[in-house]
């Protein structure tokens, strides 16, 4: 079966169609737009997760293999049913003991290879011991020196409706270089530093993007956003490029940009909009403060160490909701709910015990290098997860000795499993920090890694 | 292989938002922690029914719920026939003015043809369009109202109707006689012309335009008007559209037969026969409510807008979310605006005064603490 930008395969779970798998992945890789490096990449990867799947996934149900065309990727995807899963080689902290004298050394290692080969792997549970792995790969784009020319507006300014007209992806580069050039990097996507990619990424959906002009159509200002989860969408910006003493034509260009954001998303299955990483020019007013995090590590940056606000609005009126919490972390959302008016129910959720749970966990980790920022999500419980935990924050802080990342972990309180977590990750040194509101299937904590050291 | 559920949806619906009301006050009583809750946020009149009403309700007997009602809403058009001296035939009931907006959609369009109404306005219009595959183009307002000049420059061969919400919810404004007949001039038949009159029977202008009048000049007008407002039937959910009698044959072809309960009938009609009183002491509630309201606004230094109908709507120095949610801490349920494209907007329902008094002593306390926060932060 296929539609325009999407493949789907389903194949028997024996190595036989191992050929078939990844012939289809070479070739569908290269329709849909990576080269030949990328379509390689994503083509181990198949082998790999296939060769892995038909050793430990039911063989009463198909591998439904996907390949999709996401804009500035590819991915692929197996959805497959197991009782049990150790799919631990996927942890960014994951090394494979070459003593271990298991006979899962071989599976572990292909594994490992290919989350280690592509851009990014995820696994999704949907509960029911059916399982979603996906990879995805990059397409290549070249990087470009951010612009920090000064520059000057000229009245009036305005904010073109996309609705009517796609943005010119020329005039979108631009912007992301001046804002490459004029803000902070922990401020930017990093794709404003392959601006191609970013016009891409807004060409496909995976971004939306609004452009305040100057009278001489000049960039004045940019606001981008995403979706995160299913109802919620997180904008960076606005991004203001006046160089003005007063920057009164920047203030309005900021105005506008956000007024049409709210407009654009206020009648879409958004609840809210938030953001981690606002810029200054956020005019006053117009979101609520969630709370802030300390950010050490932003390489080079004047704002070293210092509180980083994180902001929010609701998109409709809030009808309540609840979360699961540990008692440990109860006083926390009581005192941060209180102080922003959340109605939640809280429930109490118990420890999850050990002995029920599979051996090995599963986290996953986004490591931006150039923002110096890392994000840990748990997928997967297992006895090892303090262990697993601290291999993944070592490990992440060995990635630069020098100018080791700030760690992020986010919990979806919306899983209980997760929320009984918490008391091993104050153990390992994170502390709550924020909550983003329906940014998962519920409410978000966000807990920092507090070195021992600081 | 079966196929995937969304294979089976058509683009225009996967990619539509359903509307998701409020949930129902007692949960939002417990959500909130309140024992009791001013319903500002829908524009229903707090002062109830007319007596006629209120009577034929209380008088319902339960059997009869076991009856169908009358599929057609006959003994209503009737009265409404004798009330605007039309053929009853001209009129058809809904089950409040949503089903009639879907109605008159279903009937006069078909794939490719768009729908112009404004940005800022009722959303059902643009709901219905939409999430029926037809375009809906969103004309903004000029200074709060309706633009004739853009609406009309947005008309292609392919526009089926106009819909003017007149007073417009939630800005409240209005096109005057001049205006509105200028207006379908320049229509000159091209298209259908919705006039929705939720709100008239709050305006006592004599220069508020009549569409039961303006109908028999210009044939393709049609007329929507409502139960639910200025009636206080809201729970019983009866609207209705008139309309030349060819037009509103054809509209009966896409409308659904006994939608309207049997007690709404019933009480609409008794509160058609009894509205005089009802609609002078609610005109009195709404001037006073307002008379208390918007010099607090101007105190607060609150820009506002106040038109036609039992609302206002105040621009809040913070979102209007969490504006809504602190004043439901205090039992008070207002609108929030982003939805209607208002961000940091409430429109506040012109009720009684004892509620009036307890909203604003909520809001004062809301807008100083928010005040108070944004100084903090800066600081």
């Amino acid at each position: 079966m296929h539609s325009e930008n999407r493949l789907i395969l389903e194949l028997p779970p024996d190595v036989a169609f191992l050929p078939a798998a990844t012939a289809t992945a070479e070739n569908a890789a290269e329709v849909f737009g990576l080269d030949r490096s990328g379509a390689l990449k994503l083509s181990l990867a198949v082998e790999e997760f296939f060769a892995y799947l038909c050793r430990f996934a039911g063989r009463e149900e198909p591998l439904r293999l996907t390949l999709s065309q996401g804009g500035t990727f590819v991915r692929v995807a197996f959805r497959f049913r197991a009782g049990e899963v150790s799919l631990r080689a996927l942890n960014f902290a994951a090394s494979v003991d070459l003593d271990e004298e298991s006979g899962s050394l071989g599976d572990e290692l292909g594994l490992l290879l290919a989350s280690r080969t592509t851009d990014r792997c995820s696994l999704e549970s949907s509960g029911s011991g059916v399982y979603v792995l996906q990879a995805e790969v990059d397409r290549n784009y070249p990087e470009a020196e951010p612009l920090r020319t000064p520059q000057t507006l000229c009245p009036p300014i305005r904010v073109p409706r996309t609705e009517d007209e796609p943005l010119h992806a020329g005039l979108l580069q631009h912007a992301a270089l001046l804002a490459a050039g004029h803000y902070p990097v922990r401020s930017c996507p990093n794709s404003f530093f392959r601006p191609a990619r970013f016009a891409d990424m807004v060409a496909a959906g995976q971004y939306q993007a609004l452009l305040a002009q100057d009278g001489a159509d000049k960039p004045a200002g940019l606001l981008c956003w995403r979706n995160s989860g299913p109802r919620a969408v997180v904008f960076s910006g606005p991004y203001i490029f006046d160089d003005s003493a007063d920057q009164a034509l920047g203030q309005e260009a900021a105005r506008l940009l956000v007024e049409r954001f709210l407009s654009m998303v206020a009648r879409t299955e958004a609840l809210c909009a938030f953001s981690e990483r606002p810029t200054p020019d956020v005019p006053k007013g117009w979101f609520e403060r969630l709370g802030s995090l300390t950010l050490r590590n932003e390489a080079g940056a004047e704002s070293a160490g210092k509180p980083q606000a994180a902001l929010f609005r609701h998109l409709r009126e809030d009808v309540g909701g609840a979360v699961w919490a540990h008692a440990d972390l109860e006083p926390f959302l009581t005192r941060q709910y209180d102080r922003l008016a959340f109605s939640r129910d809280i429930l109490r959720v118990e420890p999850t015990r050990t002995s029920r749970l599979p051996q090995h966990s599963l986290l996953a980790t986004s490591l931006d290098r150039r923002r110096g920022l890392a994000i840990l999500r748990p997928l997967l419980d297992g006895q090892d997860f303090a262990a697993n935990l601290a291999a993944h924050v070592q490990a992440l802080r060995e990635e630069d000795v020098d100018n080791a990342p700030d760690i992020l972990l986010h919990l979806d309180l919306s899983e209980p499993w997760q929320a009984a977590l918490f008391p091993t990750l104050t153990a390992c040194g994170f502390q709550p920090r924020l909550i983003l509101p329906h940014a998962g299937a519920s409410d978000l904590l966000v807990c920092q890694h507090v070195p021992a050291d600081s | 292989m079966s196929l995937p559920i969304a294979e089976l949806v058509p683009s225009h619906i996967r990619s539509f938002e359903a509307y998701v009301p409020s949930r129902p006050d007692p949960e939002l009583m417990r959500v909130y922690k309140v024992d009791h809750l001013h319903r500002l946020n829908n524009n229903e009149n707090a002062l109830g029914p007319p007596p006629a009403a209120q009577r034929v309700i209380d008088g319902f007997e339960p059997p009869r719920s076991a009856i169908y009602p009358s599929g057609d809403c006959f003994f209503l058009r009737q009265a409404l026939g004798e009330r605007f001296g039309m053929d009853p035939e001209r009129f058809l009931v809904g089950n409040g003015s949503c089903e009639v907006i879907a109605s008159v959609i279903k009937a006069f369009c078909e794939k490719g043809d768009n729908i112009i109404t404004a940005d800022k306005t009722f959303a059902v219009y643009e709901w219905v369009a939409e999430f029926s595959g037809f375009e809906a183009r969103l004309i903004p307002l000029l200074d709060y109202a309706f633009d004739p000049e853009a609406m009309l420059a947005a008309m292609d061969g392919r526009t089926k109707i106009l819909f003017v919400c007149n007073p417009n919810n939630p800005t409240g404004t209005w096109w005057n006689r001049q205006t509105m007949e200028r207006f379908l001039a320049r229509v000159d038949g091209r298209a259908i012309v919705v006039l929705d009159e939720a709100y008239r029977e709050y305006v006592d202008d004599p220069d508020f335009p009549d569409g039961m009048e303006l109908m028999e000049r210009h044939r393709n007008v049609v007329v929507f008007r409502t139960f639910s407002k200025m009636y206080a039937l809201a729970g019983l959910r009866v609207g209705y559209v008139c309309g030349q009698k060819d037009v509103i044959d054809y509209i009966r072809r896409t409308h659904i037969v006994y939608s309207v309960n049997g007690l709404g009938q019933l009480a609409a009609r008794a509160a058609l026969g009894d509205d005089a009183e009802h609609i002078l002491a609610t005109r009195s509630m709404v001037a006073r409510a307002r008379e208390i309201i918007l010099p607090a606004f101007r105190e607060l230094e609150l820009p506002y807008v106040s038109g036609a109908g039992n609302f206002v709507m105040v621009k809040t120095p913070a979102s209007d979310s969490l504006i809504y949610r602190q004043l439901m801490r205090r039992g008070i349920m207002v609108r929030t605006m982003t939805g209607f494209r208002f961000p940091n907007w409430i429109r506040v329902s012109l009720v009684q005064e004892p509620a009036m008094r307890d909203f604003l002593a909520g809001f004062r306390e809301v807008v100083t603490q928010v005040r108070e926060d944004a100084e903090g932060e800066e600081a």
